[in-house]
């Protein structure tokens, strides 16, 4: 159980302060303030021990979060649950901000009532939770008859996650893969490690209980299929640069609300989705990845005051594609004193507050490359601490998912109310962007 | 925080509250009120507001009521008299028609932190209990374990524990759980809340409508259950089948330790969990967020210890990512120095060498460090790189390289040669003190094979004046003598120059003394000296032990899922839940003990005659081997106890201490395990084996079986030797909850 949750700006001034145990004493805040926001070293641990009271924290741009127990606790729950606070907090207000928590302070002391009673979580769905507080609050008092039997009929439900007499005009649902994929590649060129971790996200407007089922071409189900004889339809892949039609997924999680003895025995997916946006799986893949960008460095050290560099990168997927927010980082030793940079496309400048020289390029076709080179001039040092050469880091964004993943189906069935599968308006949309991206140099 | 002219702010508020023309604008009103709120949470005193603020709870606006409540809440307890006079309004609240509006009052009514609030809300909640609504029920059931924290030493209120007991057949999954959890705190005198067979197979069916914090809590609550019998354990393990592979990863691993937990006693079905939940742990160590990353990795950690071969494929996912805290990078490379095999070492040791550059000194040092520890195994490649980064003349990287190549030494002789070539032709010397002393120990300990040894020290007896760590003059003494011992004439004169330095002219008392001591030793001539100066060298057969250890389960499971594997965990008390469960290995040890000491009291004559042993020179494992099979058994004894379960390194140390030297160790849980151990008394020379499990032996299955030979016979330390058997229980309290105990003879 968390005994108090603090939020703090980046300077250590306390932005938020709710303490739910009597063992928490106030000066707890200022304990945490002292030994890890102001403290003179690196952050050791996201856990640290001040006198027998444990305080994990989380640090979202530069604002703290901080939960604090006496009690020998799940720290992985700690940390999901700190997730999700800033996830609700997300979804009420945007950013994560100093700003916008200044803004929202009240909204937020608010939610730490409801989520949190005694320092029980109680309850931390979104959806759920804007039935208690309206936005901003101020509407609160105009609760109507209706609204106040949903609150009766939602937390009596069988189902914790949606509540009945949902209705729309129009049944819409929207489907996002998000992936990110992850690179370690050596100089050389050789995959030091790769792997995609992806997330299904579902936003979903149906009216009544719809029951949904859920099929993509995982390999373990097309396989089975291919032995009962029946022809794969979801075809030849139109995106992505390979065409395979099958992948192999290392390990996956679900909502809550997927029938996981089901996907166990027949690998299907079907469930109930809760009302709004929510996650309805989380999977990683590591085989047969799709690098949508192969980054080439070339770093020769001309004498001791000349850094010459030349980077090719290299786009791998389907000509038709385009590639965005397309942002390379090289980095440069500490006394670089000036940069000169060529490049063909895009715009790159040396940020000697950053050590690196940024390329950014907008927008970026398929099997297209792309080259950079710079000269960098050195101050001479008598360090004789050789520079660490840092990876060059890379971001972007494509419009498939790099580890092939594909929706074949999303099928909803409502037998109460009279809306059927096909009147169901359905969206798809795959993003990849890039995780950690880092190619030795 | 206090702010510089708070009272004038306070003073200024209340003129706002109090102003009727305030109070008619509400919104004007709200704001002063959120000033006020705002003002607290800074850390100002704002308590000498408790009364306008007890004017602005009587609203219709439930957003300013929750600040007002929040602020009560804050301090009530330094102002009682005056929240007496909100209580009217709270219990009048907790009957309005709305639910939540109920709710709120009921739980703020429940926060209110001041002696005598029992009777006001004894009746709210009671009727909350009741309440049509679950979201009232929820504050409820919450609300009674308030009451008792109030007054913590009262009695247990009968009625209430079973209303609590009745809901947790309650249709709101929540109202289960906040039952528990009330239940738990209420109970915690009596070992808290009794799952009995009803219960948990009335939880285990209502998992899956939980929210994943209360399948977390159930998961940890069920720890109590006992199942009757094997089938009753398989059905509940293959309803939590499904949870192995949560979405959220505190459930798989509250899972996993409830599995690792129940099936404690078929080591198949603990194997075949860790093996379906090592996915989910992996996806947890590539987690977008790094926290949960580093709690995924020391649960990887913990695992480990007893299938250390589970990870391995995956080592490439242990790799550091350039811009991952360095938190997350000590914790991989602990992992990756544990996954090295003979396929992945030459990339893993590439992966290595590659962090030793790192810019933070304190990473790079580590990963030394890391290189050094797979030296053990794979010396000569570790060596060639140790030696190149020799190259980069960087002083924490040498200071580094110089203390691994002393841990090196030690663990593993037979690079002796090697390591000291490469510190010989080692020009410049580590500036720290840390790795002074290591290069001093490394000189002293093994000057005969470094040319330049005599050379490079007196370097630092001539610089001995500038030198402020007192560490490092003490470890320079040491290493003179003993260089001294091994090549007098090149050391003499120097050796005389800093003994007269320190005991003449150095401040520190402690390094006059250790000064002292080895002048007067000198005096007695250098054969003595010898004999003390020189301790045993470390053992050849040390290699032998050096192969990490397969633990059981049961070492590390209670602490699983708990603050402990995440470091720190000396400071945080015990979960309860687990408590009781791990107190009966613990218990049965000791009911043990007193059968060994028996042994020592059958003869007492023995017992004061204390024998004298001592460590003397290590024997070879040939003249061990020739003489065990020369001479007869004298003494045979079947000791009442299993055998230690201690890690190798622990076990010889523990012996060295009672000065009893190890020869050899049979690895792990081989059957029979087998250990040879011997001592000098008076004049002569104690062998011993230990034995266990072996099927020609009697009696052996269950408990050790020493057998004893002596050269020369000498009746009298033979019958000390065994009764020596005096029991050593060594508990380590760095990890609180794991209690390591064994036995020395």
């Amino acid at each position: 159980m968390i005994g108090g949750l603090f939020i703090y700006n980046h300077k250590g001034e306390v932005l938020i302060s709710r303490v739910y145990r009597d063992d928490i004493g106030r000066n707890a805040v200022d304990a945490f303030r002292v030994n890890v926001i102001h403290a003179r070293q690196q952050v050791r641990s996201p856990v640290t021990n001040i006198a027998r009271t444990s305080f994990f924290h989380v640090k979202r741009s530069n604002i703290w979060l901080a939960a604090v127990t006496k009690q020998n606790v799940n720290a992985a729950m700690v940390f999901e649950f700190l997730y999700k606070m800033c996830d609700v907090m997300t979804a009420y207000f945007g950013k994560i901000s100093e700003e916008n928590i200044k803004n929202n302070f009240v909204l937020i002391y608010e939610l730490l009532d409801e989520i949190l009673d005694f320092g029980y979580p109680q309850n931390s769905e979104t959806g759920a939770l804007k039935t208690f507080i309206t936005q901003q609050g101020i509407k609160s008092q105009h609760h109507t008859k209706e609204e106040q039997s949903q609150i009766t009929s939602q937390v009596t439900g069988q189902i914790g996650w949606r509540r009945e007499g949902i209705k729309y005009r129009r049944n819409e649902l929207f489907l996002d893969v998000l992936e990110s994929v992850n690179l370690l590649m050596s100089p050389q060129g050789q995959v030091l490690s790769a792997h995609v971790s992806g997330r299904v996200v579902m936003k979903s407007y149906l009216s009544g209980m719809p029951e949904c089922k859920f099929g993509m071409n995982d390999k373990i189900v097309i396989d089975k299929q291919g032995k009962g004889g029946t022809t794969d339809d979801s075809g030849k892949s139109e995106l992505g640069g390979s065409g395979k039609q099958s992948i192999a997924i290392d390990d996956c999680t679900f909502h809550q609300c997927v029938r996981l003895s089901k996907f166990d025995s027949e690998r299907s997916i079907s469930f109930i989705p809760p009302d709004g946006e929510y996650e309805l799986m989380r999977y990683r893949t590591t085989k047969d990845i799709i690098l949508p960008f192969r980054v080439i460095p070339l770093v020769r050290e001309v004498g001791r005051t000349k850094l010459e560099v030349k980077v090719v990168i290299k786009s791998n997927f389907k000509p038709s594609l385009l590639a965005q927010k397309i942002e390379v980082r090289i980095p440069t030793p500490l006394n670089t004193s000036g940069v000169q940079v060529i490049c063909m496309k895009g715009k790159a400048k040396y940020k000697a507050s950053e050590n690196a020289i940024v390329w950014k390029i907008k927008r970026m076709a398929g099997m297209k490359e792309s080259q950079i080179s710079a000269e960098i001039e050195l101050l001479p040092t008598n360090d004789k601490k050789k520079w660490a050469r840092p990876p060059i880091s890379m971001n972007f964004e494509v419009p498939f998912a790099p580890s092939g993943l594909k929706v074949r189906y999303l099928k909803v069935f409502e037998p109460k109310l009279n809306y059927s599968d096909h009147d169901v308006i359905k969206w798809v949309r795959y993003i990849g962007r890039s995780g950690i991206y880092e190619t030795r140099c | 925080m206090p702010y510089l002219g708070s009272e004038e702010v306070v003073k200024e508020l209340r003129r706002a509250l109090s102003n009727p023309n305030v109070q008619a604008d509400r919104l004007r009103y709200k704001n002063y009120i959120t000033k006020v709120i705002r003002y607290m949470t800074q850390g100002l005193d704002v308590s000498a507001l408790f009364m306008d603020m007890v004017k602005a709870s009587a609203t219709v606006d439930i957003v300013q009521k929750k600040l007002v409540y929040l602020y009560m809440c804050t301090y009530a307890s330094d102002k009682p008299d005056l929240a007496l006079l909100a209580i009217n309004t709270l219990r009048k609240d907790c009957a309005d028609p709305n639910p939540m509006v109920r709710g709120l009052a009921l739980r703020n009514m429940c926060n209110f932190r001041m002696p005598g609030m029992t009777e006001y809300i004894e009746q709210p909640i009671v009727a909350g209990l009741r309440d049509k609504a679950s979201y009232v029920r929820r504050v409820a059931v919450l609300g009674c374990a308030k009451m008792h924290s109030l007054q913590p030493n009262t009695e247990i209120d009968g009625t209430i524990v079973n209303e609590l007991y009745a809901l947790l057949r309650d249709p709101d999954p929540v109202v289960v759980v906040n039952c528990l959890r009330a239940l738990e705190e209420i109970l915690k005198d009596e070992g808290g809340v009794v799952i009995n067979k009803p219960i948990a197979h009335h939880l285990l069916n209502r998992m899956k409508d939980l929210d994943s914090w209360a399948q977390s809590e159930v998961l940890t609550f069920l720890l109590r259950y006992r199942p009757r019998s094997d089938d009753e354990l398989f059905d509940i393990l293959s309803l939590l089948d499904a949870f192995l592979l949560s979405s959220h990863a505190h459930v798989a691993v509250a899972t996993l330790r409830l599995f690792l937990h129940l099936a404690s006693a078929h080591p198949t079905v603990q194997a075949d969990a860790l093996l379906r939940t090592s996915a989910p742990l992996l996806a947890t160590c590539g987690a977008a967020s790094r926290e949960l990353r580093f709690a995924g990795l020391c649960h990887v950690q913990q695992v480990m210890r007893s299938q250390p071969g589970l990870f391995g494929t995956h080592y490439k996912r242990f790799f550091c990512g350039y811009s991952e805290p360095s938190y997350i990078k000590f914790r991989k490379m602990e992992i990756l120095v544990e996954l090295v095999n003979d396929e992945n070492v030459a990339l893993v040791l590439e992966e290595l060498r590659s962090y030793c550059t790192d810019v933070s000194p304190e990473l790079a040092q580590a990963a030394i460090a890391a290189i050094g520890r797979i030296a053990r195994t794979y010396s000569e490649k570790c060596l060639d790189i140790l030696t190149g980064l020799l190259g980069l003349k960087q002083d924490h990287i040498t200071s580094a390289v110089i203390q691994t190549f002393r841990d090196l030494v030690w663990f593993c002789p037979q690079s002796t040669a090697a390591v000291c070539q490469t510190v010989g032709a080692c020009v410049d010397s580590p500036q720290d003190s840390e790795g002074k002393q290591a290069l001093l120990w490394l000189l002293g300990e093994h000057g005969d094979q470094i040319s330049s040894a005599p050379y490079v020290m007196e370097g630092y007896i001539d610089g001995l004046k500038t030198e402020l760590s007192s560490a490092v003059k003490m470890e320079l003494l040491t290493a003179a003598v003993k260089m001294f011992l091994c090549r007098p004439a090149e050391t003499q004169d120097m050796l005389g120059r800093l003994l007269h330095y320190c005991i003449e002219e150095e401040s520190d008392v402690c390094v006059r003394d250790r000064a002292l001591l080895y002048y007067r030793l000198l005096q007695r001539g250098v054969e003595e000296t010898r004999k003390v100066v020189t301790g045993p060298k470390s053992d050849p057969s040390m290699s032998v032990l050096t192969g990490r250890q397969e633990e059981p389960i049961s070492e590390w499971d209670s602490t699983f899922n708990t603050l402990g594997p995440l470091a720190g965990c000396d400071l945080c008390p015990q979960t309860a839940a687990t408590s009781a469960a791990d107190q009966p290995s613990c218990r049965a040890e000791n009911e043990l003990l007193p059968e060994s000491t028996d042994v020592t009291l059958s003869s007492p004559d023995d017992a004061e005659e204390e024998i004298s042993l001592s460590l003397g020179p290590p024997l070879s494992h040939e003249t061990f081997e020739k003489m065990w099979l020369d001479l007869e058994t004298l003494h045979r004894q079947t000791l009442g106890f299993p055998r230690p379960r201690a890690a190798p390194d622990t076990l010889q140390a523990a012996l060295q201490l009672v000065k009893i030297q190890t020869l050899a160790f049979t690895p792990g849980d081989t059957v029979p395990w087998k250990a040879y151990i011997y001592t000098r008394s008076t004049e002569t020379l104690i062998l011993a084996e230990l034995l266990q499990g072996d099927q020609q032996a009697p009696g052996s299955d269950e408990s050790l079986v020493v057998s004893v030979k002596q050269q020369p016979v000498n009746q009298h330390a033979i019958r000390g030797f065994p009764s020596r058997s005096v029991v050593y229980r060594v508990c380590f309290s760095q990890v609180n909850q794991t209690n390591y105990t064994f036995v020395v003879f």
